[in-house]
């Protein structure tokens, strides 16, 4: 299943990016990053179907909770999105 | 037991805040210290609280509330970011030790003092207009005395110190609940305050608001982020909250705050100036009972003297008879020097939304009764 992650720098910073776009209708949902998309160690992303990818920027954006990086990921594969 | 030490802490809390910290500590595991159940629904209760408290003090941002041992850790966290060796710093005659021994023991700091008599705050305003000269780096003022409920006049201050561009730290501790605090009004560059006082949490929680993310640290640790850098994280919250947090605490802490967001600030302040007019009424008509009080500009706090009686032995015996108040200095040395009061110390009572007006008469007529004897 192809979906997306929205790498944050805090617990924090994903808790709010979910509840972003949860008010929006999008489901988000926060996990741990996986270690090979972490950066500098630990992180946390908020994962959202493949097909609210756009809608979901355009939230953040407008909360000003731009993502500084989002992965698809689909089999255990991550690759960082150009944004 | 009649329980008037709520400026210490509320003993009395809504019964949800002890049920919550139980629920905490039998279901939930560290936030952001893993991925599974019992830790994302820590991170979601902690979560929770920074809203809340965001919602209540007007921060713009729930990274801003950072969770702290107490406002005395809070405070440190301040003055540690916004005071250097050899600044000078201007503080109102009615802060409390968690202010004013920071400062001292940082090297060759210059505390300046505002001072007014009791209950006048164009009196405070105008001692701030005298003493915030181009020298001070920093202003800190508590929003309430701890020991006589004064009433500083915080919006006044806070316009003052924006119009110099010096940054205020603003000690909520008796405020905190009960009167309208917001860090975006008063563009304070921070507000500390306890969460086992007015917003009735358990013992061993605290709130720092920042203003901005230009903080230093007091403990450096494990935050679950950037865990390969060997420095702290350079945004808020991580980068104050180093270790485990005190879910227990912070669980209880949210169901205080809710209990303040649905009971309102105005409402509580109503009903413990309520109290402490009746109990001044009461307290007026004891002889040589001198009470320190205002109709107006006074919080749930009011302080006495009985004659030459020893405040602190008084206080035993009231304690001996059911009846909790706070003796002597309160941690505040430099309000009883501003009140005149240093050599004395006070009785001390300070009320709740738990206290009733029937407790004040009873208090009174104990009080009334060992006065005499």
């Amino acid at each position: 299943m192809l979906y997306y992650l929205i790498v944050c720098r805090s617990l924090t910073y994903a808790q709010r990016t979910a509840a972003a776009l949860e008010r929006a209708g999008i489901s988000a949902y926060i996990m741990r990053s996986p270690k090979s998309i972490a950066g500098e160690g630990c992180s946390h992303s908020v994962k959202i179907a493949q097909r609210h990818l756009t809608q979901a920027l355009q939230i953040l954006n407008r909360a000003g909770l731009s993502p500084k990086r989002v992965f698809i990921a689909q089999g255990g594969y991550y690759e960082e999105v150009a944004l | 037991m009649i329980y008037l030490d709520s400026a210490a802490t509320t003993l009395q809390k809504p019964p949800e805040v002890a049920l919550a910290s139980r629920y905490a500590i039998e279901h939930l595991a560290s936030p952001g210290r893993g991925g599974h159940r019992p830790a994302m629904e820590a991170a979601a209760v902690t979560f929770a609280c920074r809203e809340a408290a965001a919602r209540l003090f007007d921060v713009p941002t729930p990274e801003q509330v950072v969770f702290t041992l107490n406002a005395t850790h809070a405070l440190n966290l301040a003055i540690h970011t916004l005071v250097q060796p050899g600044d000078t710093v201007l503080i109102s005659g009615y802060e409390h030790n968690a202010v004013t021994r920071p400062l001292a023991a940082i090297p060759n700091v210059t505390v300046k003092v505002a001072r007014a008599p009791l209950f006048q705050p164009d009196a405070m305003y105008k001692s701030f207009t005298e003493n915030l000269t181009p020298e001070v780096k920093a202003v800190i003022c508590t929003h309430v005395s701890n020991v006589f409920g004064t009433i500083l006049p915080m919006e006044k201050i806070a316009l003052l110190c924006r119009s110099h561009g010096v940054p205020l730290m603003i000690d909520a501790s008796q405020s905190a609940g009960s009167l309208p605090v917001s860090l975006k009004q008063t563009g304070a560059a921070f507000i500390a305050m306890p969460g086992h006082k007015g917003l009735f949490g358990p013992q061993g929680t605290g709130l720092l608001l920042c203003g901005s993310e230009q903080v230093v640290p007091l403990m450096q640790g494990g935050t679950g982020s950037e865990s390969i850098r060997q420095q702290m994280p350079d945004f808020l919250p991580d980068r104050l909250e180093a270790g485990t947090h005190n879910v227990a605490g912070i669980a209880g802490l949210l169901e205080g705050l809710r209990f303040v967001e649905r009971r309102g600030t105005q409402a509580i302040l109503s009903h413990e100036q309520g109290l402490i007019h009746t109990l001044a009424d009461c307290l007026s008509q004891i002889p040589n009972v001198e009470i320190f009080f205002s109709p107006e500009h006074q919080a749930g706090v009011l302080s006495l003297r009985a004659g030459n009686r020893d405040c602190e032995e008084l206080g035993e015996l009231l304690g001996e008879g059911g009846y909790a108040l706070r003796a002597g200095l309160h941690c505040a040395p430099y309000a009883h020097e501003t009140a005149g009061t240093l050599e004395t110390g006070t009785l001390r009572a300070s009320v709740s939304p738990f206290n009733t007006e029937q407790e004040m008469f009873r208090f009174a007529d104990e009080l009334a009764r060992l006065v005499k004897t």
